[in-house]
């Protein structure tokens, strides 16, 4: 499984904090991107920030590996 | 002595901080601090209050990375970032960054720029309550 993670204005949206989805040989953050995008199209669009495993990502097509902890994110207002 | 970088809900003393700043070195002749606090006003409407939400392991780990950074590139004796989480008051703290070098200028130019990078880098979210509802805050370039 795929441990996804939202906060902020994306957990607002998806009104979740964590979902999972199923890993499947192959499954890269583009193609996990567009399965959540099918559900939770809204908050997709907000999500212009990747990471897996807590470390920022900009590749879409890195292969997930099962049991990655991946965040889609919209831009930071923190500071 | 409480982290050199640390998010947390509670209040923090910006004297505390310093002092923690400048008892790692003997040799620093500037220091550089930023404080980030809550504006009650904000695009035209009343701000009564500010919620922050972060992904709280990576959003630390960042800032860890930012303040390490920061000494690497400025050649700074030592570096401190405070941020805090929850729920802020307008007037209250936010965000407190402080620079340590031997000169002036390499600690105000890592101070202006760690604030800059934190904001590009760090997962953390910002939502304003106003009279007219809460909103997530969409940041300025």
């Amino acid at each position: 499984m795929i441990k996804v993670l939202f906060f902020g204005p994306i957990a607002a949206a998806t009104g979740a904090r964590e979902v999972s989805v199923a890993h499947v040989p192959g499954l890269t953050l583009g193609s996990l991107k567009e399965i959540l995008a099918a559900q939770y199209p809204e908050a997709m669009h907000l999500a212009t920030m990747m990471a897996v495993n807590g470390e920022h990502v900009r590749d879409m097509s890195l292969a997930l590996a099962d049991n990655s902890e991946v965040a889609f994110m919209a831009k930071f207002s923190g500071g | 002595m409480k982290e050199a970088v640390r998010i947390q809900q509670e209040d923090f003393s910006q004297d505390e901080e310093i002092r923690a700043l400048q008892a790692s070195s003997k040799r620093m002749g500037g220091i550089a601090t930023f404080l980030g606090c809550a504006r009650d006003f904000s695009e035209g409407r009343e701000v009564s209050e500010i919620s922050f939400d972060a992904y709280g392991s990576m959003a630390l780990s960042e800032l860890k990375r930012l303040r390490s950074d920061a000494i690497e590139k400025y050649a700074l004796l030592d570096a401190r970032i405070v941020h805090r989480v929850g729920t802020v008051k307008g007037g209250e703290n936010i965000v407190f960054i402080a620079a340590g070098a031997e000169h002036r200028v390499a600690a105000l130019e890592a101070c202006r720029w760690m604030i800059d990078e934190l904001k590009q880098r760090v997962p953390i979210w910002k939502k304003e309550f106003t009279p007219q509802g809460e909103s997530w805050v969409t940041p300025h370039p």
